[in-house]
């Protein structure tokens, strides 16, 4: 389980991270959403162990989340790859890096379950679709099998037929190995779509955690309300009688 | 804005500082005996042991490090040089002497510079991989090839001996400054060329441009308001850097076609030993960057205020 | 005026990005091109910004993100003046303070640059600039995608409601169906270079055709919420 316990992350004078909690359990989906600026990247720094926060914790079952080797997956697909080198040796760095021996059929069933035909991976990253890369990106980060994956804006890349259906990969692969998830987004209804549980934050601070179904039907604050109506306004989510 | 100044000014001056304790540092730790070197340069004789330590303690050679050196930055804060030990006359007259006949050459290579590498990057870039755009790279790959010294020899041999056009040795008339300018400034300008036809080539590929022309602005305009401001910030940026690649030039060119001049008056002090005019020199080179490095910063802010606002 | 174009088609290093297409828009109208990523659907809304140039209509084009659409060196007063000289109209003849109220940037400093403003009121600015001189088409690319959800709707909202009553139509270029089935009245669907199907908003969604117009159909919102 993802701990996180009054963190505080300041950079100079400003803070870019107040009062922080939550527990994010194994298996679930956590979508945290909030304007740019609001302190997602940051929050994902401090829960890789890349930053260290000015007060509280970051714990993954008691430990630093360093030692969890939490995964992450970032948002521009293409630029997450070295462009010099095959997706298959991106890919297999985690192994190579954590001395990790594979279990057999591992790389084939994880490509299958994110539909990637094996010899795509031996092309370059420029050498595939945006799709397709991201989806090497997703597979990078599960390979080692992590018990935690960060999705920083994983979809904002994709066009809109393609963003449903890498969440219903990532979605279907989660129900398989278990790992927990926790997904940055600036878009509410993927989040109201595939979160367990929605956190939103602004300006630096968690303005409201909910039940993502709940989040949607009945937001508290009136941020939140606006939030939701503006996901109904785009069209990400729609609004029936 | 008042805050950005100040801390340019502060910059400006550790710099300063800097070269002067790091000039008269090593010129104090230099090789050989120092004392003996200006003996030699004054009496040009056999020399004594006597004679030596009797120019040692007239030039305050005895002192410890500090000493001298406060004894040298104190009259120094007031531009006062001293006297040079070597000469025995003040350090200031014989200085502005050689100043009045570098500056001029310097600004000439300058300008020569930039009247031929604006136009050529201008006239390149028009069709960007077309004949002239290569033969313009070309010729800025061969100009910065070529040293200083052999360019120099070339147009003296062409223009001075084979066509008899220009005189080749000496500063007496105008004409003679033509051959070392030029000497200079085809160098200044095959840097230059390349450095403003990359800025325009990159200035071009602004994601924003599209846009504009859409909104049907012509191109000419386009060129003028939006392409040339972004060309000109890697322009402004590199053409401190170009100073002393020119002073550097400077020295050689100078003593090649007899000119004198910062360089020559160089050449002779640190031959003879003249700490006060080596580091004369020094100071006055470093001063002369601290203010070219200000007035580009400044020029910088003017242009791209994003520069200022991001350090604040 | 009613806009039309005929037999629009591209080709890019000897592949033909865009077969030939022919539409037609009236006045008042607001047409999505939609499509995925490749479908050809920006080649589209480029070629048709360029043919109706051509033909002497005037079209404005919004692009995805300010950034390409502001030169970060120029402050905002010198871009306004240079789309109204572009226009040939004389400074200060374009009714910008109706356009910046329409649009909510009234008090958007016009002295400073564009990184002096937020990203929201760039975009708006770029749309107010779009709309000097009531042009016969503005043609927006992917309009909300660099901004955030919040902005972006208001963005759409006060663009809509400006539009309400002019005769200025709209092309809104985007892949997001779920946008465009709530801004626009018809739909044209790209696929593959090819304008694959066209019809009525409600017809399109409810019963579409082809493949292209399914799988964006099926996927327009990420889930439906009864409120």
């Amino acid at each position: 389980m993802l701990t996180v316990s009054d963190l505080v992350v300041k950079r100079g004078p400003r803070v870019t991270l107040a009062d922080i909690s939550f527990t994010l359990p194994a298996g679930k989906t956590l979508a945290v959403v909030g304007e740019s600026g609001a302190g997602k990247s940051t929050l994902i720094a401090a829960i890789l162990g890349l930053l260290r926060p000015s007060s509280g914790e970051v714990t993954w079952d008691g430990a630093p989340t360093r030692d969890a080797r939490p995964a992450l997956v970032m948002q521009e697909p293409r630029a997450a790859f070295n462009p010099t080198m095959s997706l298959r040796r991106s890919i297999m760095e985690p192994v190579v890096a954590q001395n990790i021996s594979l279990a057999g059929g591992r790389l084939e069933r994880l490509c299958a379950g994110l539909e990637l035909p094996l010899d795509l991976l031996d092309r370059r990253p420029d050498q595939v679709s945006i799709g397709q890369a991201q989806r090497a990106g997703i597979l990078r980060a599960l390979i080692a099998s992590p018990p935690l994956v960060l999705f920083d804006e994983p979809l904002s890349a994709l066009d809109a037929v393609t963003q449903k259906h890498t969440a219903r990969l990532i979605a279907e692969l989660q129900a398989e190995e278990g790992f927990a998830a926790l997904i940055v987004t600036h878009d509410l209804g993927y989040a109201v779509a595939h979160g367990d549980q929605i956190a939103v934050l602004k300006s630096g601070r968690i303005e409201e955690i909910a039940d993502a179904q709940d989040f949607a039907l009945n937001p508290r604050s009136d941020y939140c309300r606006t939030l939701r109506d503006a996901a109904i306004a785009l069209g990400a989510l729609e609004a029936v009688a | 804005m008042i805050k950005t100044a100040g801390g340019l000014l502060l910059r400006a001056l550790v710099v300063l500082s800097g070269t002067a304790i790091l000039t008269f540092a090593l010129l104090w730790n230099a090789p050989g005996d120092p004392a003996q070197a200006i003996a030699m340069a004054r009496f040009d004789a056999l020399l004594t042991d006597e004679v030596i330590d009797q120019v040692r303690a007239e030039v305050g050679l005895d002192r410890s490090f500090w000493q001298a050196f406060w004894a040298w930055l104190g009259p120094l804060l007031t531009l006062d040089f001293g006297n040079s030990a070597v000469t025995g006359r003040p350090v200031w007259p014989d200085l502005w002497a050689s100043i009045s006949y570098t500056f001029p050459l310097a600004f000439a290579a300058l300008g020569i510079g930039l009247i031929i590498s604006v136009p050529l990057a201008i006239l390149a870039t028009k069709r960007p991989g077309s004949l002239l755009d290569r033969f313009a790279v070309g010729l800025a790959s061969i100009g910065n090839a070529i040293p200083a010294y052999w360019l120099g020899l070339i147009l003296i041999l062409i223009f001075a001996v084979k066509l008899a056009w220009l005189p080749a040795l000496g500063a007496s008339t105008p004409a003679h400054a033509i051959l070392p300018a030029l000497t200079l400034g085809l160098g200044v300008a095959a840097s230059l060329t390349r450095i403003i036809r990359s800025g325009i080539l990159e200035a071009r590929g602004q994601p924003f441009l599209p846009a504009i022309r859409r909104r049907g602005v012509s191109d000419r305009s386009v060129g003028r308001d939006h392409v040339a401001p972004h060309a000109a910030i890697p322009v402004v940026t590199v053409f401190g850097l170009e100073l002393a690649f020119l002073l550097e030039g400077l020295v050689l060119v100078e003593v090649i076609f007899g000119r004198p001049g910062l360089g020559t008056f160089l050449v002779q002090a640190i031959l003879s030993r003249d700490f006060s005019h080596v580091q004369a020199v020094v100071v006055l080179t470093a001063l002369v960057f601290v203010v070219v490095n200000l007035v580009i910063d400044l020029i910088y802010r003017v242009i791209d205020p994003r520069i200022g606002e991001s350090n604040a | 005026m009613t806009l039309t174009v005929t037999g629009l088609s591209a080709i890019r290093s000897g592949r033909t990005i865009l077969h030939p297409t022919s539409l037609v828009i009236h006045p008042r109208e607001r047409i999505g091109i939609v499509g995925a990523s490749g479908s050809g659907k920006s080649t589209l809304g480029h070629a048709l910004i360029d043919d109706l140039r051509q033909q002497g209509h005037s079209v404005a084009h919004v692009p995805q993100s300010p950034d390409e659409a502001l030169d970060p060196l120029r402050s905002m007063a010198f871009h306004w003046r240079e789309a109204e000289e572009a226009l040939g109209l004389q400074a200060g003849h374009a009714d910008r303070e109706g356009l910046f109220r329409a649009l909510k940037i009234e008090g958007g400093d016009l002295r400073k640059r564009p990184w002096g403003w937020s990203r929201g009121m760039q975009q708006r600015f770029v749309i107010a600039m779009a709309l000097i001189g009531a042009p016969d088409l503005i043609a927006l690319d992917e309009p909300t995608s660099a901004l955030d959800p919040v902005v972006a709707a208001a963005t759409m909202e006060l663009l809509s409601g400006f539009l309400d009553g002019k005769d200025t139509a709209m092309a809104l270029i985007t892949h997001d169906l779920g946008l465009a089935a709530l801004r626009v009245d018809r739909l044209l669907v790209m696929a593959d270079g090819h304008l694959v199907e066209e019809g009525r908003t409600e017809d399109i969604l409810e019963r579409p055709e082809t493949q292209a117009a399914k799988a964006l159909s099926a996927h327009r919102n990420w889930m439906a919420l009864p409120c």
